[in-house]
């Protein structure tokens, strides 16, 4: 093989390569809180093209509603989001809902999607909306 | 990337769920627990023993999770598949740990019946172990680290 094609092909196996590396961190990011807001925000502009912006105002309220049902997300999480939780039917400790208080919360996709999807069928008894999702996680973040 | 990852984490899961816990006959040791399964299986509640119901009783509990004791627990279906082999694998095959309702409480077995004697429920159940079994969070039920209430008595 001559010279400059071994290097030709050098530089095309580290290009490679480094291709790789950057797509596998990319997929090992964790996910923040204001990566999920922007998510909903997104989700919640395409939905109502008259969506104004998250209000922790109405986050803390939608919290705090029973919605017609038995519980609210306080009935677990407490009134205080930042303070430690326990289960309505098991007692079981849970830990702070709260980013600010907990930074393990809102930090990976899969499992704030797992848990938006059962909790607000045991709320709601339905799936939640992106701009509710979003007005409860701006309300989070204003309750230091 | 996403796909890579899903695979990653099930390839590791399967890994963790195949070192099941050994438990012994009358050790009352079940612990430690696949990850996984104190993940999706333990967040509520102390992830249960599962050498402490039935095949039947895990499949009931598995195929319904959706309404999970009046709340919504589902899972990913190939975690769950995961969890429910495990559960089989370690399953109890005594007549005396078989579902005795048609939600499978493991808190209606005729073995947790009598085990438990005039425990009072704490709260809305008997589910949540730790209150006497300090130790139940890693599986471990042992007389060593059971606490149990003023003027409890055992079944007759």
């Amino acid at each position: 093989m001559h010279k400059t094609q071994r290097l030709r092909l050098r530089t095309i196996t580290l290009a490679a390569s480094l291709l790789v590396a950057a797509s596998l961190s990319q997929a090992v990011r964790a996910e923040t809180p204001q990566s999920f807001l922007d998510e909903y925000r997104q989700a919640a502009k395409a939905q109502n093209p008259a969506f104004k912006g998250f209000s922790a105002a109405a986050g803390e309220s939608f919290y705090k509603n029973k919605h017609g049902g038995d519980w609210s997300c306080a009935s677990c999480h407490t009134d205080n989001p930042t303070a430690t939780g326990k289960h309505a039917v098991t007692s079981k400790v849970i830990q702070p809902i709260s980013p600010i208080a907990n930074p393990e919360r809102f930090s990976d996709a899969a499992k704030v999607n797992k848990w938006f999807k059962r909790n607000c069928n045991d709320v709601l008894k339905r799936e939640c909306t992106p701009e509710e999702k979003g007005n409860v996680l701006t309300y989070l973040l204003s309750v230091k | 990337m996403r796909i890579f990852n899903r695979i990653t984490v099930g390839v590791a899961m399967l890994a963790g769920l195949g070192a099941a816990a050994v438990a012994h006959a009358g050790s009352h040791q079940y612990g430690p627990y696949p990850a996984s399964y104190v993940e999706e299986c333990g967040s509520c509640h102390v992830p249960y023993p599962p050498q402490r119901m039935t095949q039947a009783g895990w499949e009931t509990q598995m195929n319904n999770l959706q309404r999970h004791f009046g709340t919504d627990a589902s899972i990913d279906a190939s975690v769950s598949k995961a969890i429910l082999s495990y559960l089989i694998a370690n399953a109890s095959t005594k007549e005396k740990s078989a579902p005795a309702d048609p939600t499978a409480r493991m808190t209606k077995t005729r073995w947790f019946i009598k085990e438990h004697g005039t425990t009072p429920p704490q709260g809305k159940s008997l589910s949540n172990c730790s209150v006497c079994h300090t130790q139940a969070e890693k599986g471990d039920y042992s007389e060593r680290t059971l606490k149990t209430p003023t003027g409890w008595r055992h079944a007759d």
